[in-house]
């Protein structure tokens, strides 16, 4: 794999896709520690950044990855880390440091199964690690869920962009479906604006005087401003940057709610369902921070039921639960672990709900 | 006609007020650090990554750019920061618990990959804004808050040896301890604070600087026996000395 | 809906998953949309290594079916594994060479071929891969031999190009096994 600008399509997995997409868009360092199934992210990168006399570190650890990112986006220029579950859990002090710095760090979080250990398999099980966060203390990350290896690419492009464009740590959530799996994608030039770092970026203190970025300091007084203008910026970026995807809801009973890799086989099941004289949508999130509650909201007035399909134990429900507040039933079809359910299996599975 | 002999560097904030206790080792060190990028030009093209500790209130006073890394990854970020930005000095102020305790991975590989970056580790045998508790280099029978009895070997294990270890690393281009007690002793640690910035420099690899320092706070002693401290107790353990120099030729 | 999967399978070392993923550069090289799912990680380990390859007209509606229109089995193991896997009516292309020729099933096609021999004819055993799927190409009628010879051109790395002829040459002969009647 040497891909970088195409312009055609070429076959490639979605691990090498990112990395590849990263390289395009600019990444200037990369740091990373191995872990199935992401492992091909680094590997690409360790002769592509030497290649471009880029910056490369295998790094000692996932701790060290996530700093030497912080480090390096401190200074202005893009770079990124990638992992999976249980590694990008030893990230979460780094995410909370670089949520509160407004750095614009990019991770790719490549899921597997989990709790602990877990096993390499396809998982959805880190949807609340992403959105939630492990780290301390109140702050969001951008999170942007591909659901093909094509998207792969775009939403790495736009991971930059937005960690860029509002100072905050974006996570490209994929899992090891995607990372793994092969499909035609075209890879081509950046295609966002880039921005300008000089006002905040630490290069040296030339004509003036030192800058720092660190967490706010002591209390100036009872309320905490500083938490406040994060939080306003949170708002800015839930208004502009809400993504999501959206089939057959406006006459919808029922609308199937689903994210990344299992929501390929939601759209089918839809299909299956609308084909069987079914009244069924399909609601696809992209953006899972910020999360389209807005729109779920308004669904809600006028549809029967939502069900959210998830590899996993039932995270995401959550969210649509509360973006429903109540107004209709959410309801669940999930699997723990492993390649999502099928097409057939999750209309069996809404028949019966029904 | 009056000469000036003694000014602020440069490389310090003028308006500022320090915020270390009272006879600590700190402000020199922070101050030799100043004055050692004063007298190397390099203030603008500087970058620092700070740390955890008492040690991170230096970019209050240190007029240069500034990063706070978490505790015990400040080597991490200023390896990121010199990879994105080659052409920067960068350099770490970390104390003993975040540079040698859990900080050491950081530490030590960043060493062995020989990264362009200078590291000044305070070592006063203590986590000092925690109040006191036992580290990485608290001495063989030392009461602290968490050895209420000494630090005894059998319970504790033993303290480490920074500046020695650093410099068995092969990407180590300059490791060296120095102490504060004495003005002799203070002209050393500047040359030494001097060289690993000057290795830096000229790309010969990573350069480390161990400065023996005193905490006269949780120690519960005055500033001057806190450095008879060091003398009689730290300097026989962690012996001053330039452990390692590929300038020089053997 | 036009939508056809495959799984090749085999031993590690068998070249499944390059094999794979000629035939799905194949598919997208003739304008179809496609994917390519291996087995991976710890399942590698021991047993057998397979990919899924899904092409369709449309978007591909589901990676790594629970069901399959072709399936490509290179050893006894995966023979075994796979053949309740095989939709009705579709087929089962086995290496006779190492499998058993034995029709349990009576709702599907088979194809015994002696994959290894004939890449062994062919002058190397590791063209088995390849050869198979020359076998596949003809059996399923859903690809081009052009288009394959492009694919290989492509998955090929630079350094191994010396070996395309001979990739070409398997290629050719499985397409051109005489299909007995089955």
């Amino acid at each position: 794999m040497t891909e970088c600008l195409t312009n055609k399509k070429v076959l490639t997995k979605g691990n090498y896709a990112i990395a590849n997409a990263a390289v395009l868009a600019g990444c200037q360092c990369y740091f990373g520690y191995p872990i199935t199934p992401q492992s091909e992210i680094g590997e690409f990168m360790s002769g592509k950044m030497q290649e471009l006399k880029r910056g490369y570190v295998s790094a000692e650890s996932e701790l060290a990855a996530i700093n030497m990112t912080i480090g390096a986006v401190s200074t202005g220029v893009k770079a990124m880390t990638s992992s999976s579950s249980c590694a990008v859990a030893l990230m979460q002090e780094g995410l909370s440091y670089a949520a509160t710095d407004e750095l614009p760090v990019v991770l790719v979080s490549v899921m597997r199964g989990g709790p602990g250990l877990g096993n390499i398999y396809p998982s959805q099980g880190d949807y609340f690690q992403a959105t939630k966060g492990g780290g301390n203390g109140d702050y969001k990350l951008i999170v942007l869920a591909p659901s093909t290896v094509q998207e792969c690419v775009d939403l790495t492009y736009k991971a930059f962009y937005l960690a860029q464009k509002y100072r905050n740590p974006t996570v490209l959530l994929a899992d090891g479906l995607l990372g793994q799996m092969m499909e035609p994608v075209e890879f081509y030039e950046y295609p966002y604006p880039e921005i300008d770092t000089s006002s905040w970026a630490l290069t040296g203190a030339k004509g003036r005087d030192g800058r720092i970025i660190r967490s706010y300091g002591p209390l100036a007084d009872d309320r905490c401003v500083f938490l406040e203008k994060l939080y306003a910026k949170y708002n800015t970026i839930e208004e502009n940057e809400t993504q999501w995807e959206e089939i057959n809801t406006e006459d919808a009973d029922i609308i199937l709610v689903s994210f990344g890799s299992t929501s390929r086989n939601v759209k089918t099941a839809m299909k299956m369902l609308r084909e069987k004289g079914i009244k069924a949508g399909f609601f696809r999130p992209i953006t899972l921070y910020p999360f389209p509650s807005k729109r779920l909201h308004e669904l809600s007035q006028n549809t029967k039921k939502f069900i959210t399909v998830e590899v996993n134990m039932g995270q995401m429900v959550n969210d649509v639960r509360l973006a429903v507040n109540g107004k209709c039933p959410v309801e669940l079809i999930n699997k723990g672990v492993g390649v999502p359910p099928s097409a057939k299996e999750i209309v069996t599975r809404v028949e019966d709900l029904l | 006609m009056a000469t000036q002999v003694f000014k602020l560097p440069e490389s310090l904030k003028g308006d500022v007020k320090y915020s270390f206790c009272p006879g600590c080792d700190h402000g020199v060190a922070v101050r030799l650090v100043a004055e050692v990028l004063d007298e190397l030009g390099v203030r603008e093209n500087t970058i620092l990554a700070a740390s955890i500790g008492c040690s991170v209130t230096i970019y209050d006073f240190i007029n240069v750019d500034s990063l706070e890394a978490p505790h015990g990854r400040a080597m991490a970020e200023a390896t990121g920061i010199k990879r994105a930005r080659p052409d920067k000095i960068v350099f770490t102020y970390q104390g003993d618990g975040d540079f040698a305790s859990i900080g050491l991975a950081e530490s030590m590989h960043a060493a062995l990959r020989g990264e362009n970056i200078t590291a000044i580790c305070i070592n006063n045998t203590t986590y000092g804004m925690t109040g006191g508790q036992l580290g990485p280099t608290t001495l063989v029978g030392q009461v602290t808050t968490t050895s209420p009895t000494g630090r005894n070997v059998d319970y504790y294990g033993y303290p480490i040896k920074i500046a020695e270890h650093i410099a068995l690393c092969d990407g180590t281009a300059f490791s060296a301890r120095v102490s504060l007690d004495t003005v002799a002793n203070i002209k050393k640690a500047k040359q030494a604070i001097k060289k690993a910035f000057e290795v830096q420099i000229h790309g010969l690899g990573f350069g480390f600087v161990e400065i023996l320092s005193t905490c006269p706070t949780n120690w519960k002693m005055s500033p001057e026996k806190a450095h008879e401290r060091v003398r009689n107790e730290m300097m026989p353990v962690f012996k001053p000395g330039i452990y390692k120099d590929v300038t020089v030729q053997n | 809906m036009s939508e056809k999967n495959f799984i090749i399978a085999g031993f590690g070392g068998q070249g499944v998953l390059l094999a794979g993923e000629v035939l799905a550069n194949a598919f997208m090289l003739a304008g179809k949309n496609v994917t390519w799912y291996p087995s991976y990680g710890a399942e590698m380990r021991g047993g057998t290594v397979n990919c899924e390859i899904v092409e369709s007209d449309e978007d591909v509606s589901e990676v790594n079916k629970p069901d399959a229109d072709f399936i490509v089995a290179l050893n006894q193991a995966s023979f075994d594994r796979f053949l309740s896997k095989i939709k009705k009516g579709g087929w089962m292309i086995a290496n006779s060479s190492l499998i058993k020729e034995i029709k349990t099933r009576t709702d599907i096609n088979y194809l015994f071929a002696p994959i290894n021999k004939l890449a062994e004819e062919v002058g190397n055993i590791k063209m088995a891969n390849i050869l198979a799927l020359g076998l596949t190409a003809k059996v399923s009628k859903l690809v081009t031999l052009d288009n394959l010879i492009q694919a290989l051109d492509i998955v090929i790395p630079p350094h191994r190009k010396n070996l395309l002829p001979l990739n070409i040459k398997a290629l050719k002969i499985g397409y051109e096994y005489d299909l007995l009647p089955v």
